[in-house]
């Protein structure tokens, strides 16, 4: 589903990813782990081209995506992201900001868009919040309703950027229960985070990611319990 | 006192052309205003466009007007245009103050558009909209509601800057207590009665703004 191979991204003379290669399967769940700096935000935000890579390709799909001749935007409504900060549109409501993008971009009718957010909403718990401004809603209800925002475009992809850092303790949760729910059902989900019991519990596969590098990459069993890299044992046991 | 008493003679005698010439001031400011905010969001649009020819022309433009003194532009263009095109001091007038008051207008929305949050336009991009509708269905509404204070302090600054085409012979407040202080030998009493009727406007349209300003507060 996504492929990338030798990514290179530098930020001035800083080399940030040196050479990474990653296959995503359909419906797979991977978790990215590593400290701070390691990479891993950047990793995440070159797959729907936040960040362009200096160097390797990105496939999504099946089709290598060329920055340079294909429409950037086309091919980010296909891959969903999920931020640290939330970014809802604080101009508009809950539903405004759920039917936005299917509209404007997909050109979807304003009954079906709507119809479309109160069911995404119904699966997010917040059905009662849909005329209400984001300001107005916890955080946990922000990254809910975030959620369902992305997914109202019906992305084959979904990038979660550390989703749960920016929340209390006791919100965390309901964030946690929704993303679980939509691997169980089968989405294909790259997630950035420090939640090792998420990793432990729903990941298919987990990657530690180390100045720039992937170190170690397993299934959650062997990943936590026989790493064989000697940095991954040091950041679990910080960690967990 | 005695002051108060002849300004007050001076405010009954003159207000019936007072206020006829507030409406010139009035309609002045509002051309201004008018074309100085399409002109403002025109060199801001440019100015954070990603072309470097649309930049320089910007700043050039802002620089220049920001520059010189709105004396000399309107004067530079009073002067330069009618030499073109038949064109009366109120038109050459209220053009000179649009544009003059395009630069500053255009540095309020560059700085309302950049002040909105990275987040935004990366949520936006994120959820595949290209960089015009995120601009239009995103940025540019929360950008305009951080506008409007500076915004309103612009068009102060504008309605005050109007007395400046009396220099044209546009027969404006200003020109109308010149006129008026100059043939009965009371300038005293006529720029202080001038003063208050540009005070009164300025107090109004302070007040209608809050009005606006907490209107759009309601929600967000």
């Amino acid at each position: 589903m996504l492929k990338c191979s030798n990514i290179h991204k530098s930020f001035g003379d800083l080399e940030v990813l040196k050479g990474i290669d990653l296959e995503v399967a359909p419906s797979e769940v991977v978790v990215l782990v590593g400290v701070s700096g390691s990479g891993k935000s950047t990793l995440l935000r070159c797959f729907n081209f936040l960040e362009r890579i200096n160097e390797g390709s990105i496939e999504i799909d099946g089709q290598v995506i060329d920055p340079k001749k294909q429409k950037l935007s086309a091919v980010r409504a296909e891959v969903g992201m999920v931020f640290q900060h939330f970014n809802l549109f604080p101009h508009k409501t809950v539903l405004e900001n759920i039917i936005e993008a299917p509209m404007i971009v997909k050109k979807m009718n304003k009954a079906d868009a709507t119809k479309l957010a109160k069911d995404l909403l119904e699966k997010v718990g917040l059905a009662d919040k849909a005329d209400v401004y984001p300001s107005k809603l916890s955080g946990g209800q922000k990254q809910r309703v975030a959620i369902a925002r992305s997914l109202a475009m019906e992305p084959k992809v979904l990038l979660f950027d550390e989703p749960t850092s920016a929340l209390d303790p006791e919100l965390v949760g309901e964030v946690l229960a929704v993303m679980q729910q939509l691997a169980q059902e089968g989405m294909t989900m790259v997630v950035v985070t420090h939640e090792m019991k998420f990793a432990r519990e729903v990941a298919n596969r987990v990657i530690m990611l180390d100045e720039g590098r992937i170190i170690e990459s397993a299934d959650p069993k062997t990943f936590f319990e026989n790493p064989s890299n000697e940095r991954t044992k040091q950041f679990i046991q910080l960690v967990d | 006192m005695e002051l108060l008493k002849t300004a007050y003679e001076v405010f009954m005698r003159t207000y019936p052309g007072f206020l006829e010439a507030t409406l010139f001031t009035l309609q002045i400011t509002a051309v201004a205003l008018v074309l100085g905010t399409i002109l403002g969001l025109f060199f801001a649009l440019m100015k954070i466009s990603r072309s470097k020819v649309l930049q320089t022309i910007a700043n050039l433009y802002i620089t220049i007007i920001r520059g010189t003194p709105l004396i000399v532009q309107i004067m530079f263009l009073y002067f330069g245009i009618t030499s073109l095109v038949v064109l009366s001091g109120f038109w050459a007038g209220a053009i000179a103050l649009g544009i003059h008051n395009g630069a500053y207008i255009a540095e309020i929305f560059r700085g309302a558009i950049q002040g909105i949050d990275r987040g935004q336009r990366e949520a936006s991009s994120s959820l595949g909209m290209t960089r015009g509708q995120s601009m239009r269905r995103i940025i540019f509404p929360q950008a305009l509601k951080r506008s409007i204070p500076p915004l309103g302090n612009q068009f102060i600054i504008t309605l005050k800057d109007s007395s400046l085409v009396y220099i044209i012979s546009v027969p404006e407040l200003f020109a109308m207590a010149n006129r008026e202080a100059a043939q009965s030998f009371q300038p005293l009493e006529t720029y202080l009665v001038v003063g208050v009727y540009y005070l009164v406007l300025v107090m109004i349209f302070t007040f209608l703004l809050k009005l606006y300003e907490n209107k759009l507060d309601v929600d967000k």
